[in-house]
């Protein structure tokens, strides 16, 4: 079996990743048309958060690790763009890759630390070190501290982003690989390892298998697609501070892989689409129902993700499969 | 009879005040099938797990195919030939029958840290698998998902993936714990077939399966060896009867 066949194969069993890929590339064209380039902003925002969901969900879903610290790796990919820039470095690819390295090494020690723990310990232990990181990133004046640091739309040569759309297709590139990585590693053997792990250690112990070596594995990994979805957040936003790396981002992601549908493929993408899509319209819907309460929105917010949780049993994804008559 | 596989010499383990277990020292040669029995409480699964690496012994070796094997972790120890089935089945849910049986061989083979072909459908991986199935008859439930299985084929499962590494030894806790009388009769045949092939360490409650089955018997009470040997000599002595059997001399045996 081929790399290609591999692809082929797998983008024909994941069809609704594929239909929120394609109307993401398509999307610009009707904004295009109907001249609304704010919603190519939101969509950009959508596909930067939904990378960063995809990115958790393979420890979260399929690991069953409950990380409650990702956006401390979010929060390093931008600002690893930042602080390459205030070096002077402005070449987007190396800070592509000095944000994976970055979150690699990092995902690596966390882990390792972490990793030997379970349940609530090993929330709390990730807890904490993504409060260190935030922390740490206030106390840094020279990078802005607090007030963050405001960055360069950065240069991949050669494309140039301040083209129309090209940052935009640039995201959305990153988001593919992303999709095409994930969707090839779930159902490999270190895939499905991982989720057996899930399930059982004892048994793929018992195999004579190191459950360890597998879950810093996946985290490591997921550490790394969070840096990558910090580095789009950083030309995205031209602006990037310790906030980013607050505990209600790191729950705002799980959030979104809970809504979407936890341990599958498509369903972080999908959360992250109707969380920031209810995020919007919320407000605004408030607006013209009860305009005197339009700042208090979030009292609809949570009781939609509370019953979504409760009643759509697998997120928005096992509610499309069970209207679709998937069954499974 | 052929060499030892496992090798113990004056294993104890105390927790606290309580001695789970009191210097033991047994042998289980490959082909043998050897029983131990005793009380609740006796200490059979705490020697089972010192064995396994999931508990440390105080003192004393194990030695596993010639080689002492206490410093080893659980999965050292199972590459080096141990298979456990455990009281408790312990198998893969969530997954069907056929890919609990891919998982393990791709352990077996050393080769589950890989990230490109999908598993599931590996060509080199399914022939193994469906061999690992066959080897307990329950190659037919293949593509049941382990939540759907029977307690018995549950069981068997359980023994199929103990077996899948190739273990040299065996460690058999209670497989045929919640049986029905059938499903007991159909697991003592296919145990009896293993014998063969490895060394079995048998924890049993069931005295009709273990007097079937076992070569050797050892009885453990309080966690030390009270008795070891053949199952009739064992059955006859009268220390057994009196602490196990129910310490009255008509109990039968």
């Amino acid at each position: 079996m081929t790399l290609f066949h591999i692809l082929v194969d797998g983008l024909a069993r994941n069809r609704l990743l594929v239909v929120i890929l394609a109307g993401f590339a398509l999307f610009p064209i009707y904004t295009g048309i109907a001249d609304l380039p704010f919603w190519n902003d939101l969509a950009m925002r959508i596909m930067i958060l939904g990378m960063a969901a995809m990115g958790l969900n393979l420890v979260l879903g399929y690991g069953g690790m409950v990380s409650f610290g990702h956006a401390a790796f979010v929060g390093i990919g931008a600002y690893a763009v930042g602080i390459s820039q205030f070096y002077g470095l402005d070449n987007g690819w190396i800070h592509v890759l000095i944000s994976l390295l970055a979150c690699g090494v990092l995902g690596l020690v966390i882990g390792f630390l972490s990793l030997r723990t379970t349940g609530i310990y090993f929330i709390m232990i990730t807890l904490a070190f993504a409060q260190m990181l935030y922390f740490l990133f206030i106390s840094l004046e020279e990078f802005g501290g607090d007030d963050g640091m405001s960055i360069d739309r950065a240069d991949f040569m050669p494309i140039d982003l301040w083209e129309p759309l090209r940052l935009y297709y640039l995201i959305w590139v990153a988001l593919l690989c992303v999709s095409l990585f994930l969707m090839v590693i779930v159902r490999s053997r270190f895939g499905v390892v991982l989720e057996a792990i899930r399930g059982n250690e004892s048994r793929v112990e018992a195999m004579g298998l190191v459950p360890l070596r597998f879950k810093i594995t996946g985290y490591v990994i997921s550490a790394m697609i969070c840096g990558l979805a910090g580095t789009m957040f950083a030309s995205w936003q031209e602006y990037v501070s310790p906030d980013i790396m607050h505990w209600t981002r790191s729950g705002e992601l799980m959030i979104i892989i809970i809504l979407g549908g936890i341990g599958t493929l498509a369903g972080p993408l999908l959360g992250a689409v109707a969380f920031l899509l209810l995020e919007e319209w919320l407000p605004e819907l408030m607006h013209v129902v009860a305009p005197e309460y339009a700042e208090n929105w979030m009292i609809i917010f949570g009781p939609v993700l509370i019953a979504v949780v409760l009643f759509a049993r697998g997120g928005l994804i096992g509610l499309i499969r069970r209207i679709g008559g998937g069954g499974s | 009879m052929s060499a030892p596989v496992l090798i113990l010499d004056g294993l104890t383990k105390s927790y606290g005040a309580l001695c789970a277990t009191r210097d033991v020292s047994l042998q289980v040669a490959a082909g043998e099938i050897h029983a131990l029995i005793g009380p609740n409480g006796a200490g059979k699964t705490t020697l089972v797990r010192q064995i396994y690496g999931s508990e440390t012994p105080d003192s004393g070796t194990i030695r596993l195919c010639g080689q002492t094997v206490n410093h080893l972790s659980v999965p050292q120890r199972v590459r080096r030939g141990i298979g456990r089935s455990f009281q408790i089945s312990n198998v893969l849910m969530g997954f069907t029958v056929f890919e609990n049986a891919v998982i393990a061989e791709a352990a077996r083979r050393g080769e589950a840290f890989r990230f490109l072909r999908p598993a599931f459908s590996d060509p080199a991986l399914v022939e193994g698998a469906m061999a690992i199935l066959v080897r307990v008859g329950i190659e037919g439930r293949a593509g049941t998902r382990v939540a759907d299985l029977a307690h018995g084929e549950k069981r068997l499962l359980e023994l199929a993936l103990a077996l899948a590494g190739d273990p040299a030894l065996l460690l058999l806790d209670e497989p045929m714990a919640g049986a029905g009388p059938e499903e007991t009769q159909h697991m003592i045949e296919i145990i009896a077939r293993l014998r063969s092939d490895v060394g079995i360490l048998l924890i049993e409650h069931d005295m009709d399966a273990v007097f079937r089955l076992a070569d050797q018997v050892t009885v453990l009470v309080e966690g030390a060896v009270i008795a070891s040997g053949e199952p009739q000599a064992v059955a006859a002595d009268a220390a057994v009867r009196a602490a196990y059997l129910g310490g009255d001399d008509d109990a039968e045996a």
